[in-house]
């Protein structure tokens, strides 16, 4: 079999060992990605990523629901646990894609979808700050501004705390309007987000990482000028 | 038709008899802030103290113009606390949520406790009954509300490890599902010897939002059709999200009336619903238009959701605390033009 040939075979069974969520076909298949001398990075972005990309689809067409988003979230992390060691600055070009500030608004508990879009911004090679579940609205703020990061994404699951996010986007916006704020979570519309005054907002996983980059791009261009 | 009593107008759509006009109030939580400022008293007292729940309570009716009043508080954690789960702090505008999971690291030990209603808030629950029995009289329909058996499992061991149970270890599903499901039975029962008219389960997690259908079928309806067969009283399911795809397992599960977000489909769902004998109670949106939309537009969709012969013409999910009193009172507003 040929070098490029392998090279395939090996992403084929990441893509699919993260779409059927078989961890261990995963954990495998990525040991023998360096066993083998490939490439960890290209083994992340075009095994592992790809597959959570046509898990997110899968997600979309309501053919995989939340449990088995989960699942496939467990066997991608299973192969970057493996891969991700290995993969060099020069991989990833002159410098990361961005840093983004993570987290769950005060009083809201729920890190599901959170977690999530974590996974996607760290496939997408984002450096990510998760401040985790019940953040203190003013913690969103201390840890952008230590990080001076691009991006500060807010999520939550009720009506009952997402107006939280109204403070959190006028507290960033006061200390440093050049932030851009994204939201998501089962309550918030695009509406909703533009009342709060956020730059952007993700209705899905997929979703939120296109609009990041989006954003990130409006900011460079920005500064630029 | 001559103007009925409140409690009048309530039973008789509820059991399906001729009324003056559609009810409206609230069949979820209304912890809402302009109400607490009205009757002057605020969360986190009235979370915790028999009269200032059995105050805000009130308010839904006195400054809400609500038609029915809601015991038991403004969040829906109470099947989950009793059972030790960890709570948050509350604020005014921030509701009591889960902060830990007492069966996350192993459900070797769980059992339906024997003096689960000396637990949690339900001695508090008790005496708020009392109180607030006394003040409505017979005037106004009250109702009882926690969380559902299924939100309280995965509250008890931690939503994503439960979600992830169903593929990796589905037996413990079932074994945290018995348990709960006792301690359901019990809330149910509590608030219909204290005095509820009926009783509202609130499944966020087990909604088409997170679960494919097939699971609602396999694990929630089954559990639910229990409860609702042991309770002493009428029981009322609440779905946050788009319901549509189970609206009929949700009427299957033997409640009386449903409970659902704009995100559904109310004509589908009455027709659907009507056919099994079962009630509607919605769906003005909470979040768009409720907390976020002008007057109009909240007595536009109030208008909208009476178009589409909601039973019960209800917010669709639980009230935002900052919602301006002056929306909510849109839909009785709407409901009063409505039926002149």
């Amino acid at each position: 079999m040929g070098k490029e040939e392998r090279r395939e075979e090996l992403l084929k069974e990441l893509h699919e060992g993260v779409v059927e969520f078989e961890e261990d076909q995963v954990k495998e298949a990525a040991q023998k990605v360096l066993d083998e001398g490939f490439n960890a990075y290209d083994a992340v972005m075009n095994g592992l990523a790809a597959g959570m990309e046509e898990v997110g689809e899968l997600y979309d067409q309501q053919e995989y629901f939340v449990p088995e988003l989960l699942m496939c979230a467990d066997a991608l992390y299973a192969g970057l646990d493996i891969l991700q060691p290995h993969i060099t600055l020069e991989d990833l070009g002159d410098k990361p894609k961005g840093q983004v500030v993570i987290g769950t608004v005060q009083g809201d508990v729920h890190d599901i979808g959170k977690n999530i879009i974590k996974m996607m911004f760290e496939v997408a090679g984002f450096t990510v700050h998760d401040l985790g579940r019940d953040v203190p609205l003013e913690k969103f703020v201390e840890e952008q501004l230590r990080t001076d990061s691009e991006i500060v994404a807010l999520s939550a699951m009720m009506t009952t705390t997402m107006m939280g996010m109204e403070k959190v986007i006028k507290m960033i916006k006061e200390k440093n309007p050049d932030v851009a704020i994204m939201l998501g979570g089962a309550p918030v519309t695009s509406d909703t987000a533009d009342l709060f005054g956020a730059d952007g907002y993700a209705e899905s996983a997929g979703n939120a990482v296109q609009e990041a980059i989006k954003m990130i791009s409006r900011l460079r261009e920005m500064q630029n000028k | 038709m001559a103007q009925m009593s409140l409690r009048e107008r309530f039973w008789n759509r509820f059991t399906g008899k001729d009324v003056d006009m559609t009810p409206y109030g609230s069949t979820t939580t209304y912890g809402v802030v302009d109400l607490m400022d009205k009757c002057g008293y605020a969360r986190p007292l009235a979370d915790t103290d028999p009269v200032a729940m059995t105050e805000l309570s009130y308010a839904g009716h006195e400054y809400g113009k609500f038609e029915w009043v809601k015991a038991m508080g403004w969040d829906i954690v109470g099947l989950s606390e009793a059972f030790g789960c960890k709570l948050g702090t509350p604020q005014k505008d921030i509701q009591y949520s889960i902060h830990g999971h007492p069966y996350a690291d192993s459900i070797e030990n769980i059992e339906f406790p024997s003096d689960y209603l000396e637990r949690g808030r339900f001695p508090m629950f008790k005496e708020h009954f009392r109180l607030l029995k006394e003040k409505v009289g017979d005037d106004l329909v009250v109702f009882g509300e926690t969380e559902g058996p299924f939100t309280c499992a995965a509250n008890l061991v931690g939503t994503e490890q439960f979600m992830k149970w169903i593929y990796k270890k589905p037996e413990n599903i079932n074994t945290v599902l018995e348990v709960t499901r006792e301690a359901a039975v019990a809330a149910e029962n509590f608030a219909f010897d204290n005095g509820a008219d009926y009783y509202v389960f609130a499944e966020p997690t087990a909604g088409p939002a997170l679960l494919r259908n097939k699971f609602f079928e396999k694990h929630t309806q089954p559990i639910l059709k229990q409860v609702v067969e042991r309770a002493k009283g009428p029981v009322v399911l609440h779905i946050c999200g788009n319901t549509d795809s189970i609206i009929d397992m949700m009427c299957d599960t033997g409640v009386a009336g449903i409970s659902i977000e704009e995100k559904a489909d109310m004509k589908r769902a009455v027709e659907i619903a009507h056919q099994k004998g079962v009630k509607v109670f919605g769906n003005v949106a909470t979040a768009t238009t409720l907390f976020n939309g002008t007057p109009e537009e909240v007595y536009q969709e109030a208008t909208q959701a009476l178009e589409n012969d909601t039973d019960f013409l209800c917010p669709g999910c639980g009230i935002a605390p900052p919602t301006p009193l002056e929306n909510l009172l849109q839909l009785k507003k709407a409901r009063d033009d409505y039926f002149t």
